[in-house]
């Protein structure tokens, strides 16, 4: 088995467009080895020591998949730099209620990413759940958000990130931010 | 009725706009089958046995003439002249060609329709009353609620990849008629002692495979927190309901696993919250949509009465379909019209584009342009002036629109079956076509008075075979197909699921056998007013039981 630490696949994308992943994804720090931002799995991050886990010489993330509660995180997120969200699927939309209870609700200022099956058809969705950036691997994925079509519609049904309210409408709808 | 608005149409046209491409990827080839699957759907395209199905959302079930007129234009144009109205209050089309699905969702969306949410996991077509606005024992027109949560689940970005499929519905009446108890959430709209409006909350009924009656975790919710408190529930369960076998993905199982006090813990928990954010609703938005379903300005007709005396006098059949067909409305000099799709037997819930247009007219003229699709699967016309029932089964009657069923043993619900479908182990139709044909002699089905059939083609269950009084499912036994009867069950205000008899009968025997029972409980009603229901309930299953298989055994 290797121990040589790998950047995930694909690319990082955010509204802004593409831009460099920083992190590495690991399954320990030793793993990890001097890289100075790393992702780790959610247990392994919970069992680090405080002055580890919030070191400020280097960035640890933590990454959570969809069957992980993220209870133990909540007291903790103006602590926390990243926290990635698992699609193993498209269609485990588990990820979706973490993201809006972690950015809409309780407002984490970290930066919310999604990995795995992450499909052009669910951009806009995860974008207003509140995820900061996507990382990237499907083809027709890369294609379409390096054209800027994010396969979104024109107004929304439920609050969320990205939009505002409009006047002379009701109180659930939104629209996007130009 | 609820009219687009500026929003609604912006909405509606860039998702035809977006699956127009997809049909053309698909057509072309860029789309593989796999790959296009998951957009059909969200569109309401389904494959079935032999072609696509184009299911498409009425939602509450409320319809104008215009719109059913445009249902009959696309079963004209673009199917083979005929619509099939469904349990949850929808319409599919069996026979358009993929290439025309675009050109169908524009003629829809140019009524203010469309197919969206008729399918996938996410929160389906929201279902209402279909009395609503109308019923003489209504406490408020369940309907705005339900266009409220249509439109907040349209498209919501968290709640589209659930575990399974989730329906919603209301109803605003003690005398539940939108079968609340046997949905993922039901919701009762109701008056507190104050006089305010709110809702007794119901989760985790179904039927499918696992039949269960939902547990009300709510006596009284305020109308305010309707949002809100949906939102902690679907919460709830898109975190937690099962998603590694895909029959006990359903809300229900979710609730019967963790307990209803543990489950509303968790609901009530989520709510705390979210109940001051944004989807706290003001009153304000409340009486907007509100006020689109505001009962229409019906006139004074008190002359009906006498006139419906003589009538009814004189023609035995009017005054039988008027007894059966037509339900106390609001207002005394009006009555709610039920439309029967049962035609002695047909196949229910089947409309041809004539009857469509049919329909449209009278409602047009008679019924305040407002139609209603029942989820079981028959049209009503719910503002009809008694003076104009005599007009309005005259017109029924010129395109078999008449019969007067409307609670009786032929006025069966059934899912397309093996006919259709592509799950479907056994034949549906048929066997609702037969049982309709052995009862079908008006004063014998009157003597048997209300008795409801409900026949599903497989475990899946969108026949409602688990609440019908008298249920059946059909399985697939070393390739023969075998009917499993159960007795007892009931979809309204006190829910009960039916009791399986024992073995199943063969599709030779099962029109017999449903027979056997009726004759049974003819023997042993108190008297004509003890309905089939009410008997099983005092004798319980042994006297049926008894009849089936001793004679069966007999036989032998």
């Amino acid at each position: 088995m290797s121990d040589i630490s790998e950047k995930p696949a694909g690319e990082l994308w955010g509204r802004e467009g593409f831009r460099e992943d920083l992190y590495i994804t690991a399954t320990s720090l030793d793993e990890a080895g001097d890289a100075p931002a790393v992702i780790l799995p959610l247990a392994v991050w919970l069992g680090l020591e405080d002055d580890v886990r919030f070191a400020t010489n280097r960035r640890i993330g933590v990454s959570v998949a969809p069957g992980e509660n993220i209870e133990p995180l909540l007291g903790l997120l103006d602590r926390i730099p990243l926290i990635a969200l698992e699609f193993p699927a498209f269609n485990d939309g588990r990820s979706y209620s973490k993201a809006e209870m972690l950015k809409n609700q309780r407002h984490f200022k970290g930066e919310l990413r999604a990995v795995g099956d992450v499909l052009i058809d669910q951009v806009a969705y995860m974008l207003r759940t509140g995820f900061d950036t996507l990382k990237v691997s499907h083809a027709v994925t890369l294609e379409r958000l390096a054209d800027h079509n994010l396969h979104d519609v024109p107004v929304y049904y439920q609050p969320g990130r990205g939009s505002h309210t409009a006047p002379g409408t009701y109180s659930w709808r939104r629209v996007p931010v130009a | 009725m609820y009219r687009y608005d500026e929003f609604d149409h912006a909405f509606v046209s860039a998702r035809v706009d977006q699956f127009k491409d997809q049909v053309e990827r698909r057509l072309a080839g860029e789309l593989t089958e796999d790959q296009f699957r998951p957009l059909r759907l969200m569109n309401g395209v389904y494959l079935q046995l032999h072609a696509y199905m184009l299911r498409v959302a009425i939602p509450y079930g409320t319809l104008s003439s215009r719109q059913m007129r445009k249902l009959a234009h696309i079963a004209r144009h673009y199917d083979r002249g005929y619509g099939h109205f469904t349990t949850r209050q929808n319409l599919q089309y069996n026979w358009p060609a993929l290439k025309d699905m675009p050109k169908v969702l524009d003629e829809l969306a140019s009524v203010e329709m469309h197919a969206l949410q008729t399918s996938g996991n996410c929160i389906r077509n929201v279902t209402a009353d279909h009395f609503a606005g109308a019923a003489a024992d209504e406490v408020a027109d369940p309907r705005p609620y339900a266009e409220i949560l249509r439109q907040w689940s349209s498209m919501h970005p968290e709640f589209s990849y659930l575990p399974r499929k989730f329906k919603i519905a209301v109803t605003g009446a003690e005398r539940d008629r939108a079968a609340i108890q046997v949905h993922d959430i039901g919701l009762h709209l109701k008056k507190n002692e104050a006089g305010d409006l709110g809702f007794a909350v119901y989760v985790g009924g179904g039927q499918g495979r696992t039949p269960m009656v939902a547990k009300k975790i709510r006596d009284f919710l305020p109308v305010e927190d309707l949002l809100t408190y949906t939102t902690a529930i679907m919460r709830v369960y898109n975190l937690n309901g099962r998603r590694d076998n895909k029959y006990k993905a359903r809300i229900k199982i979710l609730v019967h696993e963790t307990g209803t006090e543990e489950l509303t813990r968790q609901v009530e928990t989520e709510w705390q919250v979210l109940k001051d954010s944004d989807l706290k609703l003001p009153q304000q938005d409340v009486d907007a949509i509100d006020s689109y379903f505001r009962a229409p300005n019906l006139p004074q007709r008190p002359e009906g009465w006498s006139g419906l005396a003589a009538a009814r006098k004189a023609d035995h059949a009017f005054a039988t379909w008027v007894d059966q067909n037509v339900t106390p409305h609001k207002n005394p000099d009006y009555g709610v019209v039920t439309i029967s799709l049962k035609p002695i037997g047909g196949i229910p819930g089947d409309a041809t584009d004539a009857q469509m247009d049919l329909v449209a007219d009278i409602a047009e003229k008679f019924s305040q342009d407002e139609i209603r699709v029942s989820h079981e699967q028959n049209l009503v016309l719910p503002h009809v002036a008694i003076a104009d029932l005599r007009i309005v089964y005259d017109l029924l009657l010129t395109d078999g629109l008449a019969t007067a069923n409307a609670g009786l043993i032929t006025d069966i619900i059934a899912c397309p079956g093996l006919d259709y479908c592509a799950l479907a182990n056994a034949r549906s139709i048929p066997v609702a076509q037969r049982i309709s044909e052995r009862f079908g002699q008006p004063d014998r089905q009157a003597d048997i008075g209300e008795l409801k059939i409900k026949i599903s083609g497989c475990i899946n269950a969108c026949g409602h075979h688990h609440v019908g009084h008298i249920g059946i499912l059909g399985v697939e036994k070393k390739g023969e197909e075998l009917y499993q009867i159960s007795l007892g069950g009931s979809g309204d205000e006190i829910c009960t699921i039916g009791d399986i008899t024992g073995r199943g009968f063969s599709s030779e025997e099962i029109v017999d056998a449903v027979e056997t029972i009726v004759d049974r409980y003819l023997e042993i009603r108190t008297d004509k007013e003890e309905t089939f229901l009410a008997a099983y309930r005092r004798v319980g299953a042994a006297p049926f039981k008894d009849a089936l298989y001793s004679e069966a055994a007999n036989a032998a």
